[in-house]
C-alpha cells in the first residue's frame, strides 16, 4: 500500500530521461458530487457500501453519496504516463492511503497495447473502476444490490492491456494482478485491516451503440480478521464445558486463505437517446463472512433533450444455510449473549435485498448534472449486509429511499 | 438604429455557426484520401489511436463551440454525454480526451506542423494548407 506508492515516487525521477519532452506535459482534473439521501425509517441505515459504517435514516445525510475526486496527469512522451487519483469520500478507513485509489505509471510500447504498474482501481464489474464518477453514469449511485458489496476500491499490482479491431467493433482483452489493502468496519472491534491476493482478466466487444463485458476475478484472503478475543473464549474449558456448542464453531472463524471469485457478465447500449445496461454476476466463496451468491440488475432510460429519465431493477441474493448455534448448557445471561453474538457474526451477513428504482438526470450546463431518484427496497430476514443494521432488534423488510443530488467535472 | 442592428447580427452570426458544414482535416502530407465518418469517430472517441494506414493519429478538439456542432454531426450525441464518456475513459487512467485549441486559426496551425494531427473548423474557413478528408454536413 503506501510502501507502493513510496516506491512509485521514487522510481519517477529515474524514468523521466526515458522521455522524448524535455517537460512532461501535467493536467489536473476532477470530479465531484453531493447527495443528500434519506429513507422513511430509523431503524436501519443505507450506506451506499459496505467499506462504510456510516447510515442515511429519516433526517437524510450528505455523507453515504458525497465524494469529491483530483487527478493529476503527466505526459513525459507519447509512450510513458503516470497518473495520480484522490477521492475524498466517508469510511472509516485511513482517510489519506484508503482515498489514493489510483497511483501509477503507464507504458504504451504499440499504439493499441498498454502497461501499467502501481495502485489500479479494482476493475471487476463495469463500473467498478469508476464508481466514484458519478458524472459519467445516469444514477445517483451505481446499483446498489451489485455495487453496494464491493468494499474495496483499488489494488496495487499492475495490468496490461490490449485492444484488437475485430470486424466493425474492437474487442479490449485485459489482466491484472496484485494485491489489495482495504479497510472495512468490523464487528466488535475498530476496523479489519483486509489483504487479499487478487487477479482476474475480463474481455470488452464494443460495436457501435453496444457494449459486452465478460470477466472474472479470484481473490485470496490474506490476514485474519480481528477476532482474537472471540476465538480464545470460544477455545477456552471453562467455556467449552458449559457450552460444549462452542467446539464446533470455533473454527468458522478464520478467513485466511479463504478465497472468492467473481464470474461476471455486462452489457451496455446507448444511441445518444435510448440507454440500457444490466450486469449479472456470481460469486462464489467458502468466506463465512462474505457468502456465495449471485446478483444483477436492468435498467432502461431515455433521454429527452438534457433531460435522462430512468428506471433500475435490482436484486442480490446470497445462498448460505444457516450455521447451527447451539444453546448452552446453562442459561447463565452471559454466556447466553456470547452465544448470540456468535450467532449474529456467523449468520447475520446475509444480502436478500430487491429494489426498483425511478429517476432522472437533469444535464443542466456542460460539466454540471441534476439528479433525483427514489427508490424502494424489499428486505429480507437476514438479508441486510449492505445496509447499516441495528445491533439488535427486527429489521424493516420495505424501505423507501429518496436521493437528491448533483453532480460535476472540472 | 444600431440598437436594433446588432441583435441582428448576433442572430446571424448564430445562425451561422449552427449551419456551417465542418471540415475534417489532415497535414497536407497525410497520404489519406478520404476517412469514413466511422473511422473520423474512432479516432475521436479513443477507440482507435491510429489511421487506416497505420500511422498514429494525433486528434485535435476545439474549446469553440464548434466543438458541439462537431460531436453533434459526428456522433448524434450532446457535448454533455461526449464529456461523461470521457469522464469514464479519462478517471479511470486509460487515456486522455484529445487535446484542445481555441478556434479555427490554431487549428489550421497545429494541422500544419503536426504530420499526424487531425482536427476540424468550419468549411467556409478553409485556405488549402491542410487535406480535407470528410465533410460533416
Amino acid at each position: 500500500m503506501k510502501d507502493t506508492v513510496k516506491l512509485l515516487v521514487a522510481l519517477l525521477p529515474g524514468l523521466l530521461p526515458l522521455s522524448a519532452h524535455s517537460e512532461p506535459q501535467l493536467s489536473v482534473k476532477g470530479f465531484g458530487t453531493a447527495v443528500l439521501v434519506g429513507s422513511d425509517t430509523d431503524r436501519i441505515g443505507f450506506r451506499r457500501d459496505t467499506s462504510q459504517d456510516i447510515g442515511a435514516r429519516r433526517n437524510g445525510s450528505f455523507e453515504p453519496d458525497s465524494r469529491f475526486g483530483v487527478q493529476l496527469d503527466a505526459n513525459f512522451s507519447d509512450d510513458w504516463h503516470a497518473g495520480i487519483q484522490w477521492v475524498a469520500r466517508s469510511h472509516p478507513g485511513d482517510f489519506v492511503e484508503q482515498n489514493l485509489d489510483w497511483a501509477y505509471l503507464r507504458w504504451r510500447p504499440q499504439p493499441d497495447l498498454n502497461v501499467r504498474v502501481g495502485r489500479l482501481g479494482f476493475d471487476v464489474f463495469l463500473l467498478s473502476e469508476y464508481r466514484n464518477v458519478g458524472y459519467a453514469y445516469p444514477w445517483i449511485r451505481p446499483p446498489h444490490e451489485f455495487y453496494g458489496g464491493l468494499p474495496a476500491y483499488h489494488f496495487d499490482g499492475a495490468d496490461v492491456t490490449r485492444k484488437l479491431v475485430v470486424g466493425d467493433g474492437f474487442v479490449t482483452l485485459k489482466a491484472f494482478g496484485g494485491f489489495s489493502y482495504y479497510q472495512v468496519p468490523a464487528t466488535l472491534s475498530q476496523i479489519f485491516d483486509a489483504a487479499s491476493l487478487v487477479a482476474g482478466g475480463s474481455l470488452v466487444y464494443e460495436l457501435g451503440d453496444w457494449r459486452l463485458r465478460v470477466g472474472y476475478t479470484h481473490t485470496e484472503t490474506l490476514r485474519e480478521a480481528p477476532l482474537q478475543a472471540l476465538t480464545s473464549a470460544l477455545n477456552d474449558p471453562a467455556v467449552r464445558l458449559l457450552w460444549p456448542g462452542a467446539a464446533q464453531v470455533g473454527n468458522r472463524f478464520s478467513v485466511r486463505g479463504k478465497v472468492v471469485q467473481y464470474s461476471f457478465i455486462g452489457m451496455g447500449y446507448d444511441d445518444g437517446t435510448w440507454l440500457a445496461q444490466m450486469e449479472a454476476a456470481y460469486i462464489d466463496s467458502n468466506f463465512t463472512f462474505y457468502p456465495s451468491g449471485a446478483n444483477g440488475y436492468l435498467s432502461l432510460g431515455r433521454r429527452v433533450g438534457p433531460v435522462t429519465l430512468y428506471t433500475l431493477l435490482g436484486i442480490a441474493e446470497t445462498f448460505k444455510d444457516r450455521i447451527p448455534v447451539s444453546q448452552p448448557l446453562l442459561p447463565i445471561p452471559a454466556l447466553v449473549g456470547f452465544r448470540d453474538t456468535v450467532d449474529a457474526i456467523l449468520n447475520g451477513n446475509g444480502v436478500d435485498q430487491k429494489s426498483i428504482s425511478l429517476g432522472v438526470r437533469w444535464d443542466v450546463h456542460e460539466n454540471i448534472a441534476l439528479k433525483a431518484q427514489w427508490s424502494h427496497y424489499w428486505l429480507g430476514e437476514n438479508g441486510t449486509q449492505l445496509w447499516q443494521e441495528p445491533f439488535s432488534g427486527p429489521t424493516p423488510r420495505e424501505v423507501n429511499l429518496w436521493s437528491l443530488g448533483v453532480d460535476f467535472l472540472f | 438604429m444600431n440598437g436594433k442592428r446588432l441583435p441582428l447580427v448576433l442572430l446571424l452570426l448564430l445562425h451561422s455557426a449552427a449551419n456551417a458544414d465542418v471540415a475534417v482535416i489532415v497535414n497536407p502530407r497525410n497520404p489519406l484520401d478520404a476517412m469514413t465518418s466511422k473511422q473520423v469517430q474512432d479516432v475521436f472517441m479513443g477507440r482507435t489511436r491510429s489511421f487506416a494506414n497505420d500511422r498514429v493519429a494525433l486528434p485535435i478538439d476545439q474549446s469553440s463551440p464548434l466543438r458541439a456542432e462537431f460531436y453533434r454531426r459526428l456522433t448524434g450525441r450532446s457535448l454533455e454525454q461526449i464529456n461523461a464518456y470521457w469522464a469514464r475513459i479519462l478517471f479511470t487512467g486509460q487515456a486522455s480526451p484529445p487535446l484542445q485549441v481555441p478556434d479555427d486559426a490554431a487549428m489550421l496551425k497545429t494541422i500544419r506542423d503536426n504530420e499526424g494531427a487531425i482536427g476540424y473548423i468550419d468549411k467556409a474557413h478553409l485556405d488549402g494548407s491542410v487535406r480535407v478528408l470528410l465533410i460533416l454536413p
